[in-house]
C-alpha cells in the first residue's frame, strides 16, 4: 500500500508537487498521468526516498519513508523512468548484487534470479554485460531487479516506454499477475490506452496539483464528457487546446 | 556478507574483472604502453630517491636532518593534493555518481553507504599517492638498508595519512553541497577549481623554493635551516608522518606520532560519519533537484561570429562548439588546472635565477630554450588529447543531426579544427614565449621556438581532430574517458614522437648557427643548406601530420555516413 499525504515540493521558487494526496490500495493498479513536467517524476522519486519533500508524507506498507527509510524502501519496488544499471556487470551479476542489497542471501538467490530472467524472457543473456543490451533489454531487466524480492508496493516511472510490442505486452502481464497477488502499484504514463487498460484507478496531475482522481469512470465525468475516450478527457482536463493552434501552425 | 559495507564495493570489482576479461581492440596496445610509462617512471622515482639518500648519508648528521626534513616535506606536498583530491572525488562518489539513484532506493543503512563510499572516495584520491610513494620509500629504504619494519610501518602510515585530508576535503564536499542552490555545481566547481590555483600559489609562496639555491645569501647555517623547516608545523598530519617513517628507517617506533595519526584519522572519520548521516540525503537532494538553469547566453559570441568570415553552416557549428564547452562544467574545472599547471611552469622560470648559479652559460640558457620547446609541445599535446581530440565524441547521440543535415563532413571537421587551433595556439604560444622570456634566451631561438609552436599546433590539432574523427566514442560518459580510448593513445604516441623529431630537426641547425654566430665565424655554404633542409623537413613534417591527419578523418566520417 503507498499513502501519500499533501505532498509538497519546492526547488526554489518553483513549486513541482503542490499538495499531492492519493492512495494506492493493496492489489491496486493506479495510474498517475499528466503532461510533461506535470510533478509525476518527482512525486515517484521522492516516494523511492530519493528525494527530500519540502512538507508531507509519504507510507510504503505503513513505513513512513523519511522516519524508516530502510524499512519503507525493503518493501518498495521502484522502477526509474531512466534507470541505471552497471554496464561492465553481466544480467546475473547485476540481479545477484540486486539481491544482495534488499538482503537477499543463500540458496534460493540463484533459483529467484533465473524464475524472474525466466519471466522476462532474459534467461538466455544472464552472462551478457549489460553494455550489449537494446533498450527494450535493459527496462525488462530493472523490472526484473525491481520485482527481485517481493515488494508489496511498486512505483514504476513510464514502463513503456521504448518497448517492442511484445515486451510491452509481457510487462502488462507481469503488472496485473502482481496486481492480482496483492501488490499496489502506482504507475506513472504518458500511454492513455495502457491506463485504460489496466489500471483501476487514475489520479490526474497539472502543474504539482492532483485535478482529477478516481476511477476512469469518474474521470470522464468530471471531464464532462460520458463516452469518450479517455485522451480525449485527458486533454480536455489538462489544456488540449493548444493542439488546434499546432494544427494551424503546421 | 551482505550486510557488510565492503558488498557495496562489489559492483566496481565485478566491472574491473569483466573488463580485464572481456579485451577490447587496442587494449593491449594500451596496456603496454601505460606498463612501459609506469615502469619507466617506478624506475626513475626509484634510483632517484636512492641516489639522494646515498648523497645525504655521506653527510652524517646533517644528512640524517635533511632526509628527516625531507620525508616531511614530501607528506605535507601531498597533504594539499589529497584535500584538493578528496573535495573533487567526494563530489561524484557521493553526489553525483549515477550508481547513487540505484543504492539509495535500496534500503541500505545511511552508515553501510557512508562507508562504502568513503572508502572508494579515500581509494581513488590517494592512490596516485600510493604509487609515487612506494618507489621512493623503497629507495630511501633499500639505500639505508632498513629493516622490514620499516616497511610495514610505510604502509600502516600512508592509510591515516591518505584518510584525514580526504575527510576533510570530503567534509568541505558536504558543506557546499548543503550551502549552494541545488544544480549550482557549475559554481561549486568553479570554486573549487579556484580553491585548487590559490592553494598551488600559496603553496609555492610558503615554500618559496628560490631560496634553496640562494643558501649562501642567508645569513648563517641556521638561518638556512630555518627556512627550510618554516612550513613544517608538529601540528601536521604531514609532521607526523615523516617522522614515524624516519624514526622506523633507524629501527625505532614512534608511538606519539603513530597514535596521533591513527587517532586522528579514526576522530575523521567519526566525525565525517556523524555529518554525513546528518546531511547526506538533503544534499544529495538538493544536487538532484532541477530548477531553471543559470547559465550564461554568451551573446557576444553570436555577435563576435557575425563578423568571422564563415559561412553560416561554419559559423553556426562555431557558436554551438564555443557555447556548449563554455557551459560544460567538466571542461571548465579542467581548464582551472591546467591554468594552474601553466602557472606553475612559469612560475618556475621566474623564481629559478640561473645566473646565479656559477656553471650556467648562455649556452644553457639556449639549451633551455629547447627543453621549454619540448614542454610546451607536451602541453600541447595533453590540452589536443583531452580538448581537441574528443570533439567529435562529444556530439554524442545528437550526431545523427549533423549526418542527417546538408553539412558536409569536410565542412564539419574542419570547423572543429579551427575551433581547436585558436585556443592551443594561444596558449602554447604565450607559455613559450613568457617562458623563454624569463629566461632570456637568445633573440633568434625564441623567434625559432615561436614559429616552430604554430607549425605544432597546426599539426597536433590537425591529427588529434583527424583521429578523433577516426576512433570517435560517441556513447562515452565524459571527454576523459575518449581521451584514454585507443585512438586517444595512439595519438599522444604519435604526437610525442612527432614533438621530439621536430626538437631535433629544428634544435640542430639553430645551435649550430649560434655556434658560428658566436665566434663570427662565416657558415659552410653546404652546413648552410643542411641547415635549411632541417628546418624545411620540420615545417613538411608538421604540414603533412596536419593534412593527412585531417584527410583521414574527413575519409573515416564519410564512411560513416555512406
Amino acid at each position: 500500500m503507498i499513502v501519500v499525504d499533501n505532498l509538497v515540493k519546492q526547488y526554489g521558487g518553483f513549486t513541482a508537487v503542490n499538495g499531492v494526496s492519493l492512495e494506492v490500495r493493496p492489489g491496486e493498479i493506479h495510474g498517475f498521468l499528466g503532461p510533461n513536467g506535470a510533478g509525476k517524476t518527482t512525486t515517484l522519486r521522492i516516494i523511492a526516498g530519493l528525494l527530500k519533500p519540502t512538507s508531507g508524507r509519504v507510507l510504503v506498507n505503513g513505513h513512513d519513508v523519511a522516519a524508516e527509510p530502510e524499512r519503507a524502501k525493503a518493501s518498495l519496488g521502484y522502477i526509474p523512468d531512466r534507470p541505471f544499471i552497471y554496464e561492465k556487470l553481466t544480467a546475473g551479476e547485476f540481479l545477484r548484487f540486486h539481491a544482495g542489497l534488499y538482503g537477499l542471501d543463500g540458496d534460493g538467490v540463484t533459483e529467484r534470479v533465473h524464475e524472474m530472467l525466466d519471466l522476462f524472457e532474459l534467461r538466455r543473456w544472464e552472462d551478457e554485460l549489460v553494455e550489449t543490451f537494446s533498450h527494450g533489454m535493459k527496462q525488462r531487466l530493472v523490472m526484473c531487479a525491481a520485482f527481485l524480492h517481493r515488494p508489496r508496493a511498486v512505483a514504476v516511472d513510464e514502463p513503456m516506454v521504448g518497448l517492442d510490442p511484445r515486451g510491452a505486452r509481457l510487462i502488462k502481464d507481469v503488472f496485473r499477475r502482481m496486481s492480482d497477488r496483492g501488490v499496489a502499484i502506482l504507475m506513472s504514463t504518458h500511454t492513455l490506452e495502457v491506463a485504460q487498460e489496466m489500471c483501476q484507478r487514475l489520479s490526474i496531475i497539472l502543474k504539482g496539483k492532483i485535478i482529477a482522481q478516481g476511477t476512469v469512470d469518474d474521470v470522464r465525468q468530471l471531464a464532462g464528457g460520458a463516452d469518450d475516450h479517455l485522451t480525449s478527457v485527458f486533454l480536455r482536463l489538462t489544456g488540449g487546446s493548444a493542439l488546434q493552434e499546432l494544427d494551424e501552425a503546421v | 556478507m551482505n550486510s557488510a559495507f565492503t558488498y557495496l564495493l562489489l559492483p566496481s570489482l565485478w566491472s574491473s574483472r569483466n573488463r580485464a576479461t572481456r579485451r577490447e581492440r587496442g587494449d593491449l596496445t594500451r596496456a603496454a604502453l601505460f606498463g612501459a610509462m609506469g615502469v619507466g617512471v617506478f624506475t626513475v622515482l626509484f634510483f632517484g630517491a636512492a641516489w639522494i639518500t646515498w648523497q645525504l648519508s655521506g653527510y652524517e648528521e646533517l644528512g640524517e636532518y635533511l632526509l628527516r626534513l625531507g620525508l616531511s616535506w614530501i607528506f605535507m606536498t601531498f597533504l594539499a593534493f589529497l584535500t584538493f583530491s578528496g573535495i573533487v572525488t567526494a563530489l561524484s562518489t557521493f553526489f553525483l555518481s549515477d550508481d547513487l539513484r540505484l543504492l539509495l532506493a535500496a534500503p541500505i543503512a545511511a552508515r553501510r553507504l557512508f562507508y562504502a563510499r568513503f572508502a572508494r572516495t579515500v581509494a581513488q584520491s590517494s592512490w596516485m599517492v600510493v604509487v609515487f610513494l612506494t618507489p621512493v620509500l623503497l629507495g630511501v629504504g633499500v639505500i639505508r638498508s632498513a629493516p622490514a619494519t620499516f616497511y610495514v610501518t610505510a604502509a600502516l602510515t600512508i592509510v591515516p595519512f591518505a584518510v584525514i585530508p580526504v575527510a576533510v576535503g570530503t567534509a568541505c564536499t558536504l558543506l557546499l553541497v548543503n550551502v549552494f542552490p541545488a544544480r549550482r555545481a557549475r559554481d561549486l566547481l568553479m570554486l573549487m577549481g579556484f580553491l585548487f590555483v590559490a592553494s598551488i600559489v600559496i603553496l609555492l609562496r610558503m615554500i618559496r623554493p628560490e631560496r634553496l639555491l640562494r643558501a649562501e645569501s642567508l645569513p648563517d647555517l641556521t638561518g638556512f635551516f630555518s627556512a627550510l623547516q618554516s612550513p613544517l608545523t608538529p601540528l601536521m598530519p604531514s609532521f607526523w608522518a615523516g617522522e614515524l617513517l624516519f624514526a622506523s628507517l633507524k629501527g625505532g617506533w614512534d608511538a606519539l606520532h603513530a597514535g596521533a595519526l591513527w587517532s586522528t584519522a579514526c576522530a575523521c572519520c567519526v566525525a565525517l560519519r556523524v555529518a554525513d548521516e546528518r546531511w547526506h540525503f538533503s544534499g544529495y537532494s538538493r544536487s538532484q533537484e532541477a530548477p531553471k538553469a543559470r547559465f550564461a547566453r554568451f551573446h557576444g559570441i553570436d555577435a563576435a561570429a557575425r563578423i568571422l568570415p564563415f559561412s553560416a553552416v561554419r559559423r553556426q557549428l562555431l557558436v554551438k562548439d564555443v557555447k556548449i564547452f563554455l557551459r560544460d562544467v567538466s571542461q571548465w574545472s579542467q581548464l582551472l588546472l591546467l591554468l594552474a599547471l601553466v602557472l606553475v611552469y612559469l612560475y618556475n622560470f621566474r623564481v629559478l635565477d640561473l645566473g646565479r648559479i656559477p656553471y650556467v652559460s648562455g649556452f644553457v640558457k639556449n639549451v633551455y630554450a629547447f627543453v621549454n620547446l619540448g614542454m610546451a609541445g607536451f602541453v600541447m599535446a595533453t590540452v589536443a588529447v583531452r580538448f581537441v581530440f574528443p570533439m567529435v565524441s562529444a556530439e554524442g547521440r545528437a550526431f545523427w543531426l549533423i549526418r542527417n543535415s546538408p553539412v558536409s563532413m569536410h565542412d564539419f571537421l574542419w570547423s572543429k579544427f579551427w575551433t581547436g587551433l585558436i585556443p592551443v595556439l594561444l596558449l602554447t604560444e604565450t607559455l613559450t614565449i613568457a617562458a623563454n622570456e624569463l629566461l632570456g634566451v637568445d633573440p633568434f631561438l625564441k623567434a625559432v621556438a615561436a614559429v616552430a609552436i604554430v607549425f605544432l599546433s597546426f599539426a597536433l590539432v590537425g591529427l588529434a581532430t583527424g583521429l578523433g574523427a577516426r576512433y570517435p566514442r560517441f556513447t562515452a560518459d565524459n571527454p576523459t574517458e575518449v581521451a584514454g580510448s585507443y585512438g586517444g593513445v595512439a595519438f599522444m604516441t604519435v604526437a610525442v614522437l612527432l614533438v621530439v623529431a621536430v626538437i631535433v630537426l629544428v634544435a640542430w641547425p639553430s645551435t649550430t648557427y649560434l655556434f658560428y654566430r658566436m665566434r663570427d665565424w662565416r657558415v659552410p655554404t653546404v652546413r648552410l643548406v643542411v641547415m635549411g633542409v632541417c628546418f624545411v623537413a620540420a615545417a613538411v613534417l608538421s604540414l603533412a601530420t596536419w593534412l593527412s591527419g585531417m584527410r583521414s578523418g574527413v575519409r573515416a566520417l564519410d564512411a560513416m555516413s555512406n
